[in-house]
């Protein structure tokens, strides 16, 4: 078959992420695979990294692994020193240096943060590209192999001051309709909502094809 | 400036953009005691972008012969009419209706007359002649061959997993439909190049008959069933 090719679209996948009012979704889709065969679909690139705060690494998948290990430890390391809580911004600018030290042999992750300060609850969103360019907009962010598909629902659904039921609605509706125009992603989706005093992770409903 | 798209082998190429078309399709087709059953996606992907989900893969040349289209779009459409005006004539010279054989061998001389253009067309021809149910296999390299059971595009392995475990030659239609319907879910299910819905059509002594339209997304929940909690 064909060689490694494009390796942000080697095993497909897409996240995205939305700030609503004093509340945050981010979503992921679930597929594995290899170049055209699906693997699994139990694949979710959203992991947690504090109580309100989630990081999600689409991409190359040995690289999203590889790349949430190793920010696991700077950000252990950091708490244990600084003896608090990181703060969103500051675990997206931890994520960037990692990135940008492997400037002319990148990891092929384009990686999404999203969270409330633990301080003041502020909504965060963030993403960034493959060696740490940070942009950090005041509605959504989008990564993976369905960008165009994902903008072009998010530019359309949101709207800024959204409640968390009005939020996971619509992150839900962008992303199913946006990977269901995209081969490489789909298989099932996660969605978490994060709000002051709860998390809460839904799985949708995908057409699995 | 951006560089014209060149024909390589399955597919366009601009600089490092590529776009595929043979690969993104699963049809097959299989003869059993009863008839011919043809089954479908309907999956049109552009490299990874899914350009349609409602793409009639199965042409309809004429009331006894169908045509799958595998490869490019426009290939197959385009050389399946004119087979179906090549039948047609043929029918109007000798008063009789051309059988299985030589419409797809017809097909067949007009690909290997191509060969090396960069057509793209892997396509099963199906029918009842006087001589019983044909079904061949058929591709742009100029292959022609008969069988009983094929399957074509970059789900067919999945597809053939299926079928090569449950084929039998005795099955009612109900059986040999739906041993048609899982092949083609079980593909669009593994394979990121077909999906979407499944075409289903019967062919008998009389003719073809299409037999319907199915989500694969609803194939999936009938099929896994999600427990109620």
């Amino acid at each position: 078959h064909l060689s490694m090719a494009n390796p942000m679209s080697y095993n497909g996948g897409c996240v995205m992420a939305m700030k609503g009012r004093n509340c945050v979704a981010i979503a992921s889709d679930l597929r594995f695979g290899v170049q055209m065969q699906t693997i699994s679909m139990e694949f979710d690139k959203v992991q947690q990294m504090g109580p309100r705060l989630f990081v999600g690494f689409p991409g190359l998948a040995t690289d999203t692994q590889t790349v949430f290990q190793r920010m696991q430890f700077r950000k252990n390391l950091y708490e244990l020193r600084e003896n608090k809580s990181v703060r969103p911004q500051t675990l997206m600018n931890m994520i960037s240096n990692l990135l940008y030290e492997r400037r002319f042999g990148p990891y092929f992750v384009e990686p999404v943060v999203a969270g409330l300060d633990p301080i003041s609850l502020e909504p965060y969103v963030a993403t960034m590209d493959l060696i740490g360019c940070p942009m950090e907009p005041e509605d959504f962010v989008v990564s993976g192999t369905c960008t165009e598909q994902m903008f072009g629902m998010c530019e359309t659904l949101w709207q800024p001051d959204m409640s968390p039921d009005e939020l996971f609605e619509c992150i839900s509706q962008a992303m199913l309709n946006a990977f269901d125009r995209d081969a490489a992603s789909g298989w099932g989706c996660h969605v978490y909502l994060i709000e002051r005093d709860q998390v809460t992770v839904r799985a949708l409903k995908a057409r699995m094809d | 400036p951006t560089e014209l798209p060149q024909p390589v082998k399955h597919g366009l190429q601009s600089g490092n953009l590529r776009i595929n078309f043979n690969h993104g399709t699963t049809c097959l087709a299989f003869k059993y005691s009863n008839g011919i059953v043809v089954s479908v996606d309907s999956r049109a992907s552009a490299g990874a972008y899914i350009a349609s989900g409602t793409v009639k893969k199965v042409i309809e040349i004429n009331p006894f012969l169908l045509g799958t289209m595998a490869g490019g779009a426009a290939d197959c459409q385009f050389w399946q009419r004119v087979l179906s005006q090549e039948c047609w004539l043929y029918e109007l010279r000798n008063k009789e209706r051309i059988s299985v054989a030589a419409a797809s061998k017809l097909l067949a001389n007009i690909l290997y007359n191509y060969k090396g253009y960069g057509l793209s067309i892997g396509t099963m021809i199906v029918g009842w002649d006087k001589k019983g149910p044909g079904l061949y296999y058929v591709d742009d390299d100029g292959t022609r061959h008969s069988g009983n059971l094929f399957a074509v595009g970059s789900g067919s392995t999945y597809a053939y997993g299926v079928l090569d475990t449950c084929y039998r030659w005795d099955m009612t239609d109900d059986e040999a439909l739906e041993l048609g319907r899982r092949a083609i879910y079980h593909a669009t299910y593994r394979d990121i190049g077909s999906g979407n819905s499944n075409n289903l059509y019967l062919v008998k002594p009389d003719g073809w008959k299409f037999i319907g339209n199915y989500d694969t997304a609803n194939l999936h929940y009938q099929y896994n069933p999600v427990a109620a909690e």
